[in-house]
């Protein structure tokens, strides 16, 4: 009996150990996977994405900006931490970051390993040197190669382009300030909150007072107007609304609240200059995404556009964070998919939740990660995502509140998807077989993967296998039209065996009829 | 004049919408066996119609399927509509009995279910785009039911034709008089019930000490 116990004491100490280590081993995602089916319910899922890294100012080396021998010395008394910082900018052309550290005052130039290679808290040659609240900015390049600034310096109440002519000075090169003949400006109300350059210089500043749409200057600073504004949402009280003004006197308008819409809070543009806008109101169903072209005009205004849902589809709570959370959409990025084609997704992020939702352009819901922070404060999570921004198939998001900033690299299934997803994109159906298999068999909930399956099975001629895919896939449409390929093949190929079983029938009901004619005037007789 | 079988004189007032339930009525016939057996079918072609659609044509897929809703949708409302209309009726001096109601009201719904079944079949060979094909069955058996509800209420209480149709509406709100009182009575019940589960716990609950 002793004996026993001891033996059962080794295993299970054995045991014991085995499973911490496999469970250090194992370290989870500070996040739940999940992924939306084809009833829009979440489902769980892989990660496609893992934190790589969390880079808070130490470890970017800020502590060199209060160091007098070093080149980059700002003053005694620069803070060593990120403060509030609210922008984020990837300039892929000089491979550098650009930061907006709002609490500082201050614009941050980072290498692509994140580590500090400029500061600037001044810009040499403008009446008001230092910035104020700078909350968001763009980087483009000069023709010399220097990096050429774009920062929505909000309250000094202005845009400033300027030259980063060495890592601590900025030349100012044109300031965008409110236009001056607009009656509908005071300078306390015109605050850009952030920044877009397109191709041909046109600055586009978000203005959280407006809602006419981004204020548009033309690269010589003059205003032209505004661009990209959202619809109102319909609401039922703005319907009961436009009931109420068809009978109220003028009294009763000019008291009556007006419906506005709520004005987009930040963009992206991408490599083809369309520009991509997200809407930071509560749950709204309305322009929460939109894709505009050059003339502001929204292309994702269709019937299929309009059905296009972003952020989180149902009230999803969590285990690790015990509320239920409202989408909010902050911020979004357009990041290359792959470099086999020059494809695109749109990424999200909810600062409500901390979730980054990765879209393909056809609003496909490719991955859902990150988190808002839970009471144990675990790397990778967020109080206060405030931007986000990517290189390569790396994510990266800038915490306002825990001043760091999270690197997010792609898991092995996040490739396979990326690749698979890309080749759809492409049309390349049959080339995408393979990853979207294997997709399947790390995740048989991946709604994705069953289209493109079954895209391929169509291509291919199988169509019995097509309609499989489509219906696991809960689409009807392609299903059908899998289906008339299907019968067509099969009539064509069981033509004789038809028309014979046909003939027999017919000869049958022939033979059927001359007997029961036959017999019926016996029974005539008979009577 | 006619002597048919039951399942005879079902054919007989289908096809002869003008003067079938007229003669089903003179010479006193109709099974009430049948006209269960018609509702059980309609029962049976609503789940059919639920769930043995060609997938093409099922545009709104279920994850979960419960039957009870389309409980309510065939039997429960076939019968709020017989006790309905021989309520109604009976005030405005219709000379139909309960059991005629019922036995004309099954009879009527026959071509609906027949459409029901056909389209669903044809659901299953057809593509999107011959839709036609499907709806026509459909559409063209709950137009001759309805043709036929209209002319078997006629018949079994002797109206008007303008008659009838005020009955029929007015057989209508009694219907969801009837389902509102139904659906009263069964929470007023189930908070008796949860009252005395609540007695006998407690009870339980003293004698354990």
């Amino acid at each position: 009996m002793n004996k026993f116990k001891k033996t059962l004491s080794i295993v299970l100490a054995a045991g014991l150990v085995f499973s911490t280590t496999a469970v250090a081993a194992s370290a989870d995602e500070p996040y739940v996977s999940y992924n939306y089916d084809a009833w829009n319910d979440a489902i769980p899922s892989q990660s496609g994405y893992r934190v790589d890294e969390v880079v808070a100012g130490s470890s970017m080396g800020l502590d060199r900006l209060s160091d007098p021998d070093d080149e980059l010395f700002l003053s005694e008394a620069a803070s060593d931490s990120l403060s509030g910082a609210s922008d984020i900018y990837y300039e892929s052309e000089l491979d550098e970051f650009w930061v907006a550290d709002t609490g500082n005052n201050r614009i941050l130039r980072l290498d692509a390993d994140l580590n500090v290679i400029g500061a600037y808290d001044t810009v040499s040659g403008s009446d008001t040197e230092n910035f104020s609240s700078p909350t968001g900015l763009f980087v483009a390049v000069t023709d010399d190669g220097l990096p050429l600034v774009y920062i929505a310096d909000t309250s000094n109440a202005r845009v400033v382009r300027a030259i980063a002519e060495t890592s601590t000075l900025l030349t100012v090169d044109q300031e965008f300030v409110k236009p001056e003949d607009s009656a509908l400006y005071t300078s306390s109300t015109f605050n850009p909150t952030k920044v877009l350059v397109d191709s041909t210089g046109n600055v586009y500043a978000v203005e959280s007072s407006v809602t006419e749409g981004a204020v548009e200057f033309a690269s010589d600073g003059e205003f032209k107007g505004f661009y990209g504004a959202n619809r109102v949402e319909v609401t039922a009280a703005v319907v009961a609304q436009r009931v109420w003004r068809m009978f109220a006197s003028n009294e009763q308008l000019a008291s009556m609240e007006r419906n506005v819409n709520v004005e987009f809070a930040n963009f992206d543009i991408d490599s083809e200059g369309f520009i991509y806008t997200v809407t930071e109101a509560a749950n709204t169903s309305t322009d929460a995404v939109k894709k505009l072209n050059p003339a502001g005009y929204n292309i994702w205004d269709t019937t299929t556009g309009n059905e296009y849902k972003f952020g989180d589809l149902v009230d999803f709570t969590t285990a690790e964070v015990d509320e239920s959370f409202e989408t909010r959409l902050t911020d979004l990025v357009i990041s290359d998919n792959l470099v086999i084609s020059d494809n695109m997704n749109i990424n999200v992020l909810d600062y409500e939740s901390g979730r980054i939702f990765q879209y393909d352009q056809e609003n496909n819901l490719l991955f859902v990660f990150g988190s808002k922070n839970s009471t144990s404060d675990q790397e990778g999570t967020f109080t206060a995502p405030n931007a986000i921004e990517s290189r390569g198939e790396k994510i990266y998001v800038i915490d306002g509140k825990k001043n760091d900033i999270t690197v997010f690299t792609e898991t092995q299934f996040g490739k396979m998807v990326h690749e698979a997803a890309d080749l759809y994109a492409e049309g390349k159906y049959e080339e995408a077989k393979e990853p979207w298999e294997e997709v399947l068999s790390r995740d048989g909930g991946y709604w994705m993967a069953y289209m493109g399956l079954g895209k391929a099975a169509l291509n291919e001629g199988n169509y019995e296998e097509a309609m499989d895919y489509f219906e696991y896939a809960e689409d009807n449409e392609n299903y059908d039209k899998a289906y008339q390929y299907y019968r067509e093949e099969f009539l064509s190929r069981h033509f004789t065996a038809i028309i014979v079983i046909l003939l027999i029938i017919i000869v049958a009901i022939v033979v059927w009829r001359i007997i029961a004619r036959r017999k019926k005037p016996k029974k005539k007789g008979g009577k | 004049m006619y002597e048919f079988s039951e399942l005879g004189w079902l054919k007989h007032v289908i096809f002869h919408p003008v003067e079938g339930f007229e003669d089903l009525r003179w010479k006193k016939k109709g099974s009430l066996k049948y006209a269960f057996i018609i509702v059980a079918l309609l029962f049976v072609a609503m789940v059919a119609q639920e769930r043995l659609k060609g997938f093409q044509y099922t545009e709104d897929p279920q994850k979960f399927f419960n039957v009870v809703p389309l409980i309510v949708q065939s039997v429960v409302y076939f019968a709020t509509w017989v006790v309905g209309n021989w309520s109604i009726c009976t005030l405005l001096d219709g000379e139909g009995t309960m059991k005629k109601v019922c036995i004309n009201s099954a009879y009527a719904l026959v071509p609906y279910i027949i459409g029901t079944y056909i389209s669903v079949f044809l659901t299953n060979f057809m593509t999107l785009d011959e839709s036609v094909w499907v709806y026509i069955f459909e559409y063209v058996g709950l137009g001759w039911s309805v043709i036929l509800m209209i002319q078997g209420m006629r018949a079994v209480h002797q109206y008007s034709f303008s008659k009838t149709i005020l009955s029929i509406i007015l057989t209508l709100v009694a219907m969801l008089i009837i389902l509102f009182l139904a659906i009263l009575l069964i929470s007023l019940f189930q908070q008796v019930y949860a009252f005395f589960y609540q007695i006998y716990t407690e009870i339980t609950y003293r004698i354990r000490g």
